[in-house]
Formats: C-alpha cells, sequence, structure tokens
C-alpha cells in the first residue's frame, strides 16, 4: 500500500516534506518513465510501488512500464543476474539473442513513451538494451543497478557493458557496487518505508500476541536475526555466539526467515542450523511464509539486540530494519553493515562468534548504554536511510541532468 | 532592512572515477592527485552525506584511518585539520599531505586496510533552491532555523563559509548588514564550533544560543527603556522645580 508524502510528516518531519515539495515543483510536468521487469515480487517493484505514487503526487508526469518476457529470457536474464554477482554462468551467443529479442519485442509498445520522455530510469538488467531500441529517443536516460556488480563474471559484464555504457548515467547502491563506466556513477543507498507492514510502529497487544505465538519468555533477554537461511548471514556462528552467551546468562535466540522447500542450498543450511540448535527450547528457528512483515517487525521489535553476522552482504536492509526499531545491531564487518553500524555509538562489527558473543554480553549488562545506543541507531536512519532521502536523491539527479549537468553546484 | 532568503539544497554523491587506495601511501598519491570536488567532498561534505556523524573526527580520512588503517595517531592529527581555516583546496591538500608524509616517515610498516575496507574517493553534485521563505527580522531568527533541514543549515552555515565573504556564515553577514545593534546574536553565532557539530546539533545550538540572545537584547532593551524613563522622569522633576 503506497502512502501520500504528508502521512511520513509525524515521523520526518514538515520541512522534509516541503523541502521534497520545492524539489518537485523545479520538476513540475516532467515526463519520466520507470522501466524493469516485473510488477510484483522483489525489491525493484516494493521500490516502484512507493516511488511513482509519490513522484505523481509532486506534479511530475511519472509512469511505470513493464517488460513481459517468455520463461527462456528469465532464464537467461537470472542467469545474467548471478553472473553479474560474481557466479560463473555459461551464457551462449544464443542466449543473448533471446535477451536482445525479448527488448526488441517489447520495444513497438514502449517506444513511443521512452523516446517522448524527459527522463527514462532502466532498473537492473533485463530491460537495458532499450535505450539502442529508442534512437529518436530525446531524454536523458538513467541505468540503475540494484545488485552488487563489483566482481562480476567478466564475460557477462563484457556482453552486458555495450548496452549500458550508452546511458547518460548510472546509479548504484553502493560505492563498492560500482563498476567504472564512461558516464556519472551516482551512489543512491536503499532505504526503508516506515509505514510498511515491516516497519510501522506496532500496538503492544500484537507485541505480546507474538511473544506469545512464539512460545518467547518475556523475562528474559531476546536476540534476533532475520535472514533467509543462507551459509553467508552465518545462522550457525549466530548460535556459536549464543552458546557462548548462555554459559553466563539465559538469553534466548530467535533465528526466522523464509522457508527453504524450493531452494536445495537453503535446505541444506537449515538441517545445518536444526543440527546445531539440537533440542535447545530456548533456540527458536522459525520458518516464515514470504507475507509476514508484520510479524518479522513484531519479532524485531521483542529482540533486547539484533544480530546481523553476515560473512557476505550486499547492503543489509534487515540491519536497517533493526535500527530503526530502536536497537542496538550486532553485525559482519561487511559490504553495508559497515555502513550503518558504528562502533560504540549504533551497535558493534564484529568478525567471529566469539566477537558477538562479547559485545552482546557487554550490552545486556549495560541497559543504559544499550538504549542509549538504539536512539541514536533511530535518528541515524531517521537521518539517512528512509525512502524521503531516497525520493530526494532521484530527484536532485534529475535535477542536476536536466539542469545542470557538468557542475559541483547549481541553483535552480 | 533587507529580508533573509532561506535556501535549501540537496546533495548526491558520485563516483570520482580514481581507483580505491587500501594502503597509506596510495591514500597520499590520490589525494595528491585528486580534484578540489574530491577533496572537499571527503573534508567538508561528509555532514550531509547518508553516513554516520563521527563525533571525533570530522572527515573521512581521519576516520578510515582510525578504524580501517588503524593508526591513531594519524586520525588525531587528520582530525585535526578544520578545512574552512585554509583559503584555498591547494592549501588544504598541502597541509593534508604535509601531515601523511610525516607520518610515513614515522612508521616501520605502511599501514594497510584489509580488504572489503579500501578507501573510495567521491565527489558529490549539490541542487540548491531558494525556498521562497524569508526572514525578515533577527528576532524571528532562532524560531526560522529550527524549521529548517539539514541542507539548508549546511547552505548557510558550512557552504557559506566558502562564499564571500569567505570564512563567514549566512546568518553573521545578514545580522552584520541590519540596522540596529545584533551583538548578542553574534556572539551567539561566534560561540559555535561549528566543524565539531553534526547538522542537526547545529541547528539546536544555533536555537539555543539565537533565543538566548534575543531574551538578553530584550532584557537590555527593556532596562535601558526603564533608564531612560527615569532619567525622563528626573528631567522632569528638574525642570518643574
Amino acid at each position: 500500500m503506497s502512502h501520500s508524502l504528508e502521512a511520513y510528516t509525524d515521523i520526518v518531519g514538515l520541512p522534509v516534506i516541503h523541502q521534497m515539495q520545492r524539489l518537485g515543483e523545479r520538476l513540475r510536468g516532467l515526463r519520466v518513465v520507470h522501466v524493469n521487469s516485473t510488477s510484483e515480487g522483489g525489491g525493484v517493484a516494493e521500490i516502484l510501488a512507493w516511488m511513482v505514487p509519490l513522484m505523481k503526487e509532486l506534479g511530475i508526469d511519472t509512469s511505470w512500464k513493464v517488460i513481459h518476457g517468455t520463461p527462456a529470457f528469465f532464464g537467461v536474464t537470472k542467469s545474467i543476474h548471478n553472473g553479474l554477482q560474481g557466479k560463473i554462468v555459461p551464457l551462449t551467443k544464443k542466449d543473448w539473442g533471446v535477451y536482445f529479442d525479448v527488448n526488441t519485442a517489447n520495444v513497438s509498445e514502449l517506444r513511443d513513451p521512452l523516446e517522448s520522455a524527459d527522463v527514462v530510469v532502466i532498473h537492473d538488467p533485463q530491460p537495458a538494451p532499450l535505450l539502442e531500441l529508442c534512437p529518436k529517443r530525446k531524454g536523458k536516460w538513467i541505468w540503475r543497478a540494484h545488485i552488487d556488480i563489483s566482481r562480476p563474471d567478466r564475460a557477462v559484464w563484457k556482453s552486458l557493458r555495450p548496452y549500458v555504457e550508452k546511458y547518460d548515467a548510472s546509479i548504484f547502491s553502493m560505492r563498492e557496487f560500482a563498476q567504472p563506466l564512461p558516464h556519472p556513477q551516482f551512489i543512491i543507498a536503499p532505504s526503508i518505508d516506515p509505514l510498511s507492514d515491516k516497519n510501522i510502529a506496532l500496538d503492544p497487544s500484537e507485541l505480546e500476541k507474538e511473544r506469545a505465538r512464539f512460545g518467547l519468555d518475556p523475562n528474559r533477554p531476546l536476540l534476533v536475526q532475520i535472514s533467509r537461511f543462507d551459509r553467508f548471514k552465518d545462522p550457525v556462528g549466530v548460535i556459536q555466539a549464543y552458546r557462548l552467551i548462555r554459559k553466563v546468562l539465559p538469553v534466548q535466540l530467535v533465528l526466522a526467515g523464509g522457508g527453504a522447500s524450493d531452494d536445495p542450498e537453503g535446505k541444506e543450511i537449515l538441517d545445518e542450523v536444526m543440527g546445531a540448535a539440537g533440542d535447545d527450547p530456548d533456540i527458536h528457528v522459525l520458518q516464515l511464509p514470504p507475507d509476514s512483515h508484520r510479524t518479522i517487525n513484531a519479532l524485531q521489535r521483542l529482540a533486547d539486540i539484533i544480530i546481523q553476522k553476515s560473512t557476505r552482504e550486499g547492503f543489509g536492509l534487515t540491519v536497517t530494519e533493526g535500527l530503526w526499531k530502536g536497537k542496538p545491531v550486532i553485525g559482519g564487518d561487511v559490504g553495508g553493515i559497515k555502513l550503518q553500524i558504528a562502533n560504540h555509538y549504533t551497535g558493534y562489527l564484529v568478525n567471529t562468534p566469539e566477537g558477538a558473543a562479547h559485545r552482546i554480553r557487554f550490552l545486556l549488562h549495560h541497559r543504559e548504554q544499550m538504549q542509549a545506543m538504539g536512539k541514536t541507531a533511530k535518528e541515524f536512519v531517521r537521518e539517512n536511510f528512509l525512502m524521503t532521502r531516497h525520493l530526494r536523491e532521484y530527484l536532485t539527479l534529475f535535477t542536476w541532468l536536466l539542469r545542470g549537468e557538468g557542475k559541483h553546484t547549481i541553483m535552480v | 532592512m533587507s529580508d533573509f532568503e532561506i535556501k535549501d539544497c540537496s546533495l548526491l554523491i558520485r563516483m570520482s572515477g580514481l581507483p580505491s587506495a587500501v594502503n597509506l601511501r596510495e591514500l597520499r598519491d590520490r589525494i595528491s592527485a585528486c580534484s578540489p570536488d574530491v577533496l572537499y567532498h571527503h573534508f567538508c561534505e561528509t555532514p550531509l552525506s547518508p553516513s554516520f556523524d563521527y563525533p571525533d573526527y570530522r572527515n573521512d580520512f581521519a576516520v578510515w584511518s582510525k578504524w580501517r588503517l588503524g593508526d591513531e595517531i594519524l586520525a588525531e592529527r587528520l582530525g585535526m585539520i578544520d578545512p574552512y581555516l585554509f583559503p584555498s583546496m591547494e592549501e588544504l591538500r598541502a597541509s593534508t599531505l604535509e601531515i601523511i608524509d610525516d607520518r610515513l616517515g614515522e612508521v616501520t610498516m605502511i599501514p594497510w586496510a584489509r580488504p572489503g575496507h579500501e578507501f573510495y574517493f567521491m565527489q558529490a553534485i549539490t541542487v540548491a533552491f531558494d525556498t521562497g521563505e524569508r526572514i525578515r527580522h533577527p528576532d524571528e531568527l532562532d524560531a526560522a532555523i529550527d524549521r529548517m533541514t539539514n541542507g539548508s543549515i549546511y547552505f548557510h552555515v558550512l557552504e557559506a563559509r566558502r562564499r564571500e565573504p569567505v570564512g563567514q556564515d549566512d546568518f553573521s553577514s545578514w545580522l552584520s548588514g541590519q540596522e540596529g545593534k545584533w551583538e548578542h546574536h553574534l556572539a551567539a553565532i561566534r560561540a559555535i564550533d561549528f566543524t565539531f557539530h553534526s547538522l542537526s546539533e547545529i541547528r539546536r545550538e544555533l536555537v539555543e544560543g539565537l533565543s538566548n540572545a534575543r531574551a538578553k537584547r530584550s532584557k537590555h532593551s527593556a532596562r535601558r527603556a526603564g533608564l531612560a524613563g527615569k532619567e525622563r522622569t528626573r528631567h522632569d522633576r528638574a525642570h518643574d522645580t
């Protein structure tokens, strides 16, 4: 469900809403088209579901187009996706042909709106060839990479790069994810929606209901890690940390993630986790359905400390969510977690189960410090990682591309 | 009296095109070659970037030296650089390089960052705009600042120090051009060490300082009005007799 900009006033303050409206005023009437490959499911569709209505509300003529593909096309784009993230994938000339042909098939329907748009934002690799299929384009074209392409399979990147380098600009989620390209590359970090089910404030009765449902003891500290069952999230390392703490403190642990039935690797990791948990009644391994947003929200709010002990991570939005709940987060010293956790201020960065156990024990013995960290954490997210900042940065980029390209500062 | 025009700005970070640095020598070499916009970003634009405001160090080079190179001595030295005290980016660059060169001369091994903890050289673009809001009288200043975004605070307090008159924030420049005496207000602003505050803290300090200055000024005016009244009465009495 999308909300109006005004609905965020109590959270970010009126000046921030006004700032957005003023930036929007200068872009009123601008025709912006976003293109991706799915209208629901996945992070990109989630972002566009709130961003497109908010841009419209600001007076920007914004539309969202979805390219349609065949199963073969999505098989190829899945391989491209994996290849860009570093997996070696055997993509043939024929596969790249399928990729280009599906984009060609889509362009007849999309050419008019895309060629007449002032700004076109192409999300991820699937629709990237559309640019060269629109030779009469008049606006600025931006390629928005939502994935980590810092160490791609070189063959895949070599084949995709010719499509991407012709764009006027590209956007990456983190500086570490970018690849050298012959146009300006911008960094726009992901964000969370504070009014979504995953982040909205919950009634205490709902929290208690969830606590009872999972058999959690209200009188003992609770540690929570929300993550899919993936080796890079190190769930077994979290159990090791828990066991080290349990020697001195009666903590409980929740490891909650999506079901792993259709993911062979996920199933294997889940089995390892279950094995490591054994019959300890204070370790709760929860396989939650994909729409369990409020449950995840409740578990994060019930936690004393949130853990994200990844050994490899993208941006780590579960860390952002945890910080937003006013909790210190103990996280692996990797990826975007490094941007979000400042040692001693919003949590602790750790490298081992021992490190995690040490910091958790320290915090559980220093409740005041824990509360102060939680407060800092929430304000840090409010200032930096809510969707209002995300939207503002898009508006800034549009303004700069249309009116000030090449300059450091422009006055509009 | 001219009105104060409230401006706002929004910043967006971009890659500079320079390779990242993995050790102190590479950091030194990149700093010596980077564009002034890169230097300006890592020294001055950090408060407006989506990143944590470390209260101990106000520039990215000092933060990286401490947390990623593990060189606290270097971090302390770099952390004390106040970029606004330098008349130009080139002088800021020279001073930064001197500190690093001194450190390179002291250490027996070049400090390195672990893989994944490299220093990325970034720069930013800024879009500034007029909010349409105006401050008509200095007594309205504290309430108006309280309603400002971080972007406005950055523009009028930090970014302003690069514009003419160099080294001065916009509020002080405006107050200095107003009729009447605004020493209390100006002193309140001067008392704030802008380099060591986040933007929210600067806003809070300004609001507090300026509202105290306003209270002092009205107390002072009331006292002067009282004295003038007494003087008038004395004068009238003398005249009557």
